[in-house]
């Protein structure tokens, strides 16, 4: 059932960038068909995915190259599957917001999907090797399609930032489970297993936990890893941008929950300190350095970072509540720097400019951008945690859920928090608010095919924001595994278990959220 | 003896383009086809709520009076509808426009339809389907917060003789009604005050009355291909100001089958002098920084301290109110909405956002058709107060020049909208 979700779009990708005399509008409207279909093949998983059960789901598993220890074994859980639907909606949304007009569109539409396959593939993949396959599977298409349909003459540069540091993160990961293999001097099969690394030496697991960590902290990004991102997602068009903040960078949140913490459960608590630290510092930087920006699209690419600094201190927290929160907002940053960056590729094509300094009153109802200015005002709200909306609803499981653990960085990235709504705060009442000029204002107007993407995503997340049981109900049996395998011998537990509340705040209340 | 004419050199002026324009006996606005279409278009979709404007402005100057309670004062009653325009019609003091004295058919078919199809007039106010007659008095509230903008009609209101006129008048309205007796005893300030301001309402219809069929006969003629260029627009305007410059501007107000003489028309104001002029200085330059089109902040000057030194009028505005009620020039691009002549609704739906954004479109045409009006004003103070345009006495011409520049200088401001108009893509 799984393979279908990677090889539909292998398969779409070849027959859309090979198929004799295809014209530009039926390639869209082919991997339109193809995105849809992924969508409802994923949701027909959910409709069919058990969530009393934590562990791997609709698991498939073939020798491949038996003796590299590569098999073809695929598996969702809790943490997977809310990824894979939203990579799948994603890949729609990113197709759909994507202009027939395009150039070259039968390679840009096979790129995209081959993105989808490879970021598919990782969130679904069992077995180390294979996960490395699918990671830099997404790398290449997405190198092309910065550097090909960027938006600048900086694309270039931006694309090969991009291809260097994820090329790195690559050879991380990859150096990381070969280290585990050897190490573990078994010939078996690299599957996700914990008990891989249970003989290794401290010391050992430290090494490969921290390759690790440099390769998914790449990816996500981290502070200082992060350089890379600002530029590629400035650069990248709108709906690549999507694919890149939406998907990509939660494949390294995921890699790290998946292989960091799930194969070094033993050895995670005594990074996890500094992580938390790291966590914060990265939530720290990205609001501070969007503050900064005078460009929206940048300014969203930084939230971006510091939003997943959040991630990061929920993970190194990794109380059961804090990974829900961890698996929450990483689909809920998904939806709304989604929504955001469709967003700001609507006002940059209709405007002409992501200059804050130019921008104003795009609220106008006669000559500005009315609706795309309210879903703009709403995504910033939700990505700033006000209640109601999803980020709300992920951000305070994951302070709650930290605190107990980490309080200074929490109270740290609860300060961020803050700084989140100032700068969204400025983006807005500067886009959106004030006097819109009329000797600038010939803006066309929008199109319902452009508003239709945002308006989809703007839903989900008040449906989320409203009733996040919908959301975190795949998930709370998963995570609450991981969170106990972690937290079972370990000094993190000691501590933890010092602290009552700790114990009893897990998913009571959020049993009762509607 | 021949005289060598010597023609003056260029003007070093900001906006020489637009002054030798008017030294060649142009508008400000340029001579195109398409401005020409537009300003005679709104001519006429403006015409169709004046028509309304100035009855009504009537009306309750002469009737409404100090009702407390106006709540029907845009009722207007079918005597209104039917009083004979004085420039329009078989009864006309003077005709200016061929067609009938009374009440619009356009007009008259909104009030019955409006928007919303056909229901009791009470349904159509509170629906505010109707003409916006907030707009006209708005118009005229600039006029009287401004005053003392030239014009003897201004000073008038605070002699004695006024004050008597306006006093008889109050103590009139409110004769067998104690309650408003003993507030007129107590704040004896408070009724003269209301009624200098229904004064202007009166001043301010009786100036309309006139404008509204000038510009329904331009209209007439540019549909019969007569008026083909913008200046000639503008001299049509010009002969019309001068054609009714002496007309007489008073108040009357009418109580209980009695006419009370507030402003009488033996004082000898005239629609020129009084009315006029001091519109065109309060409605077109000054007005007020209405509340919503943008946040001024006076303490950081944004608001001028001298009230001549506001420039807030459709010469300067940014015609992007659109949206947030109650504010006038919003009000009126509403009104015009409903009379445009088919030529004009086909036009703005080729351009920008067609008809989400019509309202928009017209009113930069208005504030087009508004610079022509005002090259009219300026040209007809230009002729009544310095020279022919062909004067051959150099001096003649230079006097001619400065007065042009001085006009213009009111146009340096960065608000001003004289330079967009030049452009044809402002829209």
């Amino acid at each position: 059932m799984l393979s279908v979700l990677v090889w539909l779009p292998i398969v779409a990708a070849v027959l859309v960038g090979f198929w004799p005399g295809l014209a530009a509008e039926r390639a869209r409207q082919t991997c339109l068909v193809v995105a849809t279909a992924l969508f409802g093949w994923s949701l027909w998983l959910v409709a069919r995915f058990d969530p009393a059960q934590g562990g791997l789901q609709f698991a498939e598993s073939i020798a491949w190259a038996a003796e590299l220890g590569l098999y073809y074994r695929l598996g969702v859980d809790g943490v997977s599957l809310p990824l894979v639907v939203l990579n799948a909606l994603l890949t729609w949304i990113a197709l759909y917001s994507s202009p027939s007009g395009v150039k070259r569109p039968r390679l840009y539409f096979a790129l995209m999907l081959l993105v989808n396959a490879g970021l598919t593939g990782g969130f679904v993949a069992q077995n180390l090797i294979l996960f490395v396959l699918f990671y830099e599977l997404g790398l290449i298409p997405l190198y092309l399609l910065i550097a090909i349909w960027g938006d600048s003459e900086r694309r270039n540069y931006a694309a090969m930032k991009f291809l260097v540091y994820t090329a790195v993160s690559g050879v991380c990961i990859l150096g990381a489970f070969l280290g585990i293999a050897l190490a573990a001097g078994t010939s078996a099969a690299l599957d996700y297993n914990a008990s891989l690394t249970t003989a290794l030496p401290l010391q050992a697991q430290l090494i490969l936990l921290s390759l690790l960590l440099v390769g998914f902290g790449i990816k996500i990004p981290l502070f200082p890893l992060h350089t890379w991102l600002p530029d590629a997602y400035t650069e990248a068009s709108p709906p690549v941008a999507i694919l890149l903040g939406g998907v990509l960078a939660k494949l390294g949140t995921y890699g790290l929950l998946r292989f960091g913490l799930g194969l070094f459960p033993e050895t995670w608590h005594l990074v996890a300190p500094g992580l938390a630290s790291l966590g914060a510092l990265t939530a720290a930087m990205g609001a501070l350095a969007a503050l900064a920006q005078k460009d929206i699209k940048r300014m969203v690419a930084y939230s971006s970072i510091g939003h997943m600094g959040y991630v990061l201190l929920a993970m190194a927290a990794a109380t059961h509540l804090s990974l829900l929160g961890a698996v929450l907002q990483m689909v809920s940053h998904g939806l709304i720097l989604a929504v955001l960056f469709h967003l700001v590729g609507v006002i940059e094509s209709k405007v002409g400019t992501r200059d804050l300094d130019v921008l104003n009153g795009l609220m106008n109802p006669v000559r500005g951008l009315p609706l795309v200015s309210i879903l703009l005002l709403v995504a910033g709200m939700a990505s700033a945690g006000i209640p109601g909306l999803v980020g709300f609803i992920a951000e305070f499981l994951i302070l709650q859920g930290s605190f107990p653990v980490f309080p200074v960085q929490t109270l740290l990235c609860v300060v961020c928090s803050g700084l989140t709504a100032v700068y969204f705060v400025i983006l807005l009442s500067r886009t959106c608010f004030g006097r819109l000029d009329n000797a600038t204002a010939y803006y066309p107007a929008v199109g319902w095919s452009e508003r239709t993407p945002a308006l989809i995503l703007t839903v989900l997340i008040l449906v989320f924001g409203l009733r996040p049981g919908w959301l975190t109900i795949w998930s709370e049996k998963t995570t609450g595994e991981m969170a106990a395998s972690v937290n079972t011998p370990g000094p993190v537990a000691r501590v933890a278990s010092k602290i009552p509340q700790v114990r009893s705040i897990p998913l009571n209340p959020l049993s009762t959220l509607p | 003896m021949t005289t060598t004419r010597t023609k003056l050199p260029p003007s070093k002026h900001r906006y020489a383009t637009v002054i030798h324009r008017l030294e060649a006996g142009g508008a400000m606005l340029p001579d195109t086809p398409e401005n020409l279409m537009q300003i005679i278009g709104l001519y006429k979709a403006y015409a169709v709520p004046m028509d309304f404007y100035w009855r009504d402005l009537l009306y309750i100057a002469e009737r409404v009076f100090l009702d407390p309670l106006p709540f029907f004062k845009y009722f207007l009653p079918g005597e209104y509808l039917e009083r004979p325009n004085h420039y329009a019609g078989d009864t006309a003091d003077l005709r200016i426009w061929r067609g009938g004295a009374t009440a619009h058919p356009e007009l008259r078919a909104f009030i019955e339809r409006g928007e919303s199809g056909k229901m009791p007039r009470l349904l159509h106010h509170l629906w505010h389907d109707r003409i916006n007659m907030e707009f006209a008095e708005a118009c005229m509230r600039a006029m009287l917060w401004h005053r003392g903008m030239g014009g003897r009609f201004d000073p008038y209101l605070d002699t004695d003789e006024y004050r008597a006129n306006a006093d008889r008048a109050i103590r009139a309205y409110f004769q067998g009604n104690p309650a408003m007796l003993a507030l007129h005893r107590l704040f004896p300030e408070m009724f003269i005050e209301q009624v200098r301001q229904l004064s202007y309402y009166s001043n301010l219809g009786l100036f309309w009355e006139v404008m509204a069929p000038v510009f329904f006969e331009m209209s007439d003629l540019y549909d019969e291909g007569k008026l083909t260029s913008v200046p000639e627009a503008m001299n049509f305007l010009v002969n019309g100001i001068f054609a009714v410059a002496g007309r007489p501007i008073y108040h009357h107000a009418h109580i209980r089958g009695e006419i009370f003489e507030i402003v009488p028309k033996s004082k000898g104001f005239t629609w020129l002098y009084e009315a006029a002029l001091p519109y065109v200085e309060a409605v077109f330059y000054r007005t007020a920084p209405f509340r919503g089109t943008k946040s001024y902040n006076a303490q950081a000057k944004q608001v001028p301290e001298d009230q001549q030194d506001f420039h807030f009028g459709i010469l300067y505005a940014d015609v992007f109110p659109v949206g947030t009620a109650g504010i006038p020039p919003t009000l009126l691009m509403q009104d015009m909405i409903h009379f445009l002549p088919p030529y004009l609704v086909d036009y703005y739906s080729k351009h920008c956002r067609g008809e989400q954004d019509t309202l928009i479109q017209l009113g930069i045409g208005f504030q087009r058709s508004m610079y022509c009006v005002t090259s009219a004003v300026i040209q007809a103070l230009r002729s009544a107060l310095f020279y022919p345009l062909d004067d051959p006495n150099p001096r003649h011409l230079e006097a001619n020049r400065r007065f042009f520049e001085l006009q213009i200088d009111r146009f340096n401001r960065p608000e001003a909208r004289l330079l967009d108009i030049q452009r044809q893509d402002y829209r």
